[in-house]
């Protein structure tokens, strides 16, 4: 649950490559505990790693097979540890771990014929339990018809929420079909949200929690997109956010390298009903002003009007949550020249979300409508784009948590 | 004779190949680093260290891939590579293959890449390796077209389409002035044909790393090399085709040609560390709307200049 927090030290860390693909990996670092119903998917991650490899496990019970595997509890003995393990495996003072599944495909043969085509010709069957590409579904593009290729993605690929795993059709590299079939881990909030429903805490550190998990989705956006330098500007300045930062020098960069402008107009965007039902900035990018600030009086006493724009699409998101970030920054340092705490308790408007009654649900079911007629970077843009996992019941722990200078110096202020 | 015209040019494209992908990889960290990455250890040993890594890894297998195939496809995109540095020259004299038609031959290059990296994607047997296969066969033949049109810009002044005499048409003005639509055209379709930065749809990281997202060990390592190589071969060919290769004052001539090749390597690193990566779509717009029609508007300025 907080293995996005452990991803965002790792990134800033020196001497660290985080990599696409497990065939590029020499360590595989587990963070956080994995539910027993995902123990399979992870021992054949941990199989695709080219020997010799090591595992790390971070605040994580190692599979069974390896339980002589080094753990580790300290956030900020990390980096150094995964440098070490790659040493000892470079030098071969450290053996690889160990396979833990046979080296065999993992679905019984089902072919027919010299090839496994099990039809005839050269078409038709399943060989290994895998439907061959075929031409089964007519194009959704341009009437150019090529064949269908049906796989499963998830729950560990990076491009996606983790824990999210979805049977995909793609022609081309034009999805056909999305069918979300995991959804993902719950994310969990900066505490100051769940006290928001509590008691009235001060604006200004609420608001800076929320600037700084639009930073944190604008960093994984970015590294998705190949500007990876950027993205790291965009966490070190979440690390760093004080009433005082800025974001008028990223907003230039991102402008200027053309981040804006790399999704087609009008690519990712969400109906009124589905704006509605993930909430949130992206419902404001659609152009819905929901936003549970508006009601409460100390908001209102700031001026606060909720920022909308029009387009709802993946352009429009990511500017709403530049402009949002913006806006967060200037009601915290307006807050706290007024001193002012939040009036209303009860319900807080999330950055995934409004959370009254319910917290924000799990929204992942939604790309089924969404994804296809999209190229595969396009949607995982799109993907990227959204808060589409639910919210969990329990806050950011301690030591995952982003730290918290600037919200005292705002409540010393 | 057999020093002249074997053993010479041997080196020559060797010694070019090795040097020149290291100081590749060199060049690319010591730009991330002055771009703020987090850098650790000498930039100059770090290629060496990951080498030695990708050396002591295991190659890995898939699922019944074409085995063949998938190990020769690295080793062939090197080997395009090195036909690339063989005609590049390095001074009047010094050319490994100096081929009366080597403007022609790079083209090729340029189409049979395509092919190799079709087969490095394909004969994995995986379905991200094989996605970033179709994406580069979907774009490599824009990037020729651009390629050969511009390049025949610059053998209309020659009157030759060896690269000497293109080097030599450029005595008394750099092709880069006489012609200024070709070189901005040729560096961004070299990112698109090395597939780097912006322009890397084949390896990409939306693909997991693409065509080489279920390689490791050894094969990684060689396709690593020639895809650094590739773009060096690309930077020769570039120096020689608009910034007048080995032609300059007090310098030996090969000198300035490679400080011509570090300028252009220089330039398209940094606008693989700078800019975002395209998406496929929209980089086959950009190529077919836009700098296909700039690249006719260069060989009729190109034309019109020549007469």
């Amino acid at each position: 649950m907080h293995g996005e927090a452990v991803l965002r030290q790792l990134a800033l860390a020196p001497g660290i490559e985080r990599v696409d693909s497990p065939r590029h990996a020499s360590v595989l670092l587990v963070a956080g505990g994995i539910p027993p119903y995902l123990h399979e998917e992870l021992r054949r991650v941990h199989d695709q790693l080219p020997q010799p490899c090591a595992t790390l496990w971070f605040r994580s019970e190692p599979l069974l097979g390896l339980e002589s595997a080094t753990r580790i509890d300290e956030l900020d003995d990390l980096p150094r540890a995964l440098i070490v393990l790659h040493r000892e495996l470079m030098s071969g003072r450290r053996g690889s771990s160990p396979r833990l599944l046979p080296d065999q495909p993992p679905n019984p043969w089902e072919g027919l014929g010299d090839f496994g085509q099990g039809g005839e010709g050269m078409m038709g069957g399943t060989p290994y339990g895998r439907p061959m590409a075929m031409n089964m579904h007519d194009d959704i593009r341009d009437g150019l018809t090529l064949d269908s290729l049906t796989f499963r993605l998830g729950p560990f690929f990076p491009a996606l929420p983790p824990g999210m795993k979805a049977e995909i059709t793609l022609q081309g590299d034009l999805i056909q079909t999305w069918s979300t079939q995991l959804v993902p881990y719950p994310v969990s909030l900066d505490a100051v949200f769940l006290d928001a429903l509590q008691r009235p805490v001060p604006i200004a550190e609420l608001e800076l929690a929320r600037a700084r998990e639009h930073l944190h989705r604008l960093f994984h956006g970015l590294r998705l997109a190949g500007l990876e330098r950027l993205g790291r500007q965009a966490l070190q300045l979440a690390n760093t956010l004080t009433l005082d930062s800025r974001v008028d020098g990223l907003r230039r960069r991102l402008v200027r390298c053309g981040f804006f402008r790399l999704s087609l107009s009008g690519r990712g965007r969400l109906t009124e009903e589905q704006a509605r039902k993930i909430g949130g900035f992206a419902a404001r990018a659609t152009g819905l002003d929901d936003d549970l600030r508006s009601e409460d009086a100390h908001y209102r006493r700031l001026g606060f009007t909720p920022v909308t724009q029009a387009a709802g699409d993946t352009r429009a998101r990511w500017q709403q949550t530049l402009a949002e970030i913006e806006q967060s920054l200037v009601l915290a340092k307006q807050a706290v020249g007024q001193d002012l705490h939040t009036s209303e308790t009860g319900s807080v408007e999330t950055p995934h979300g409004p959370w009254t009654d319910r917290r924000p649900e799990d929204a992942s079911r939604l790309l089924g409508d969404l994804l296809p007629g999209l190229e595969w970077g396009e949607a995982l843009a799109t993907i990227a784009s959204l808060d589409l996992a639910a919210v969990s019941e329990w806050p950011l722990e301690a030591w995952a948590a982003a730290p918290r200078v600037a919200s005292h110096e705002a409540r010393r202020a | 004779m057999i020093w002249r015209e074997l053993i010479l040019p041997v080196i020559v494209v060797l010694a070019a190949l090795g040097i020149g992908a290291y100081v590749v990889a060199v060049l690319d960290r010591l730009i991330a680093g002055t771009l703020g990455m987090p850098q650790t250890g000498s930039a100059w040993q770090a290629p060496l260290a990951r080498g030695a890594w990708l050396l002591t890894q295991t190659a890995n297998a898939t699922e019944a891939p074409d085995w063949r195939a998938w190990r020769l496809a690295p080793a062939l995109y090197l080997a395009l590579a090195a036909t690339g540095l063989a005609v590049v020259p390095w001074s009047e004299t010094l050319v490994a293959t100096d081929l009366a038609t080597s403007v022609v031959l790079w083209g090729s290059v340029e189409a049979l890449a395509t092919v190799v990296i079709f087969l490095h994607g394909w004969s994995a047997n995986a379905l991200f390796a094989l996605i970033g296969a179709y994406r580069y066969v979907a774009l490599g033949l824009s990037y020729i077209l651009v390629s050969m049109f511009v390049l025949i810009g610059v053998a209309l002044p020659a009157e030759s389409l060896q690269f000497t005499q293109v080097v030599v048409s450029q005595a008394e003005l750099w092709n880069v002035i006489r012609q200024p639509l070709g070189l901005p055209l040729l560096l961004i379709v070299g990112l698109g044909m090395t597939f780097w930065g912006p322009l890397n749809l084949a390896d990409s990281a939306d693909l997991a790393g693409g065509t080489a997202s279920e390689v490791s060990g050894p094969p990684r390592l060689v396709w690593d090399l020639a895809r650094a190589a590739m773009l060096v071969a690309f930077s020769g060919v570039a120096a020689s085709a608009f910034l007048g290769g080995w032609l300059g004052p007090w310098l030996p001539g090969p000198l300035w040609l490679v400080l011509k090749m570090l300028a252009v390597l220089a330039m398209l690193l940094l606008l693989g560390r700078l800019l975002p990566r395209l998406p496929p779509e929209r980089c086959v717009i950009l190529m077919w709307v836009v700098l296909l029609p700039l690249a006719f508007v260069d060989l009729v300025w190109a034309g019109a200049a020549a007469l």
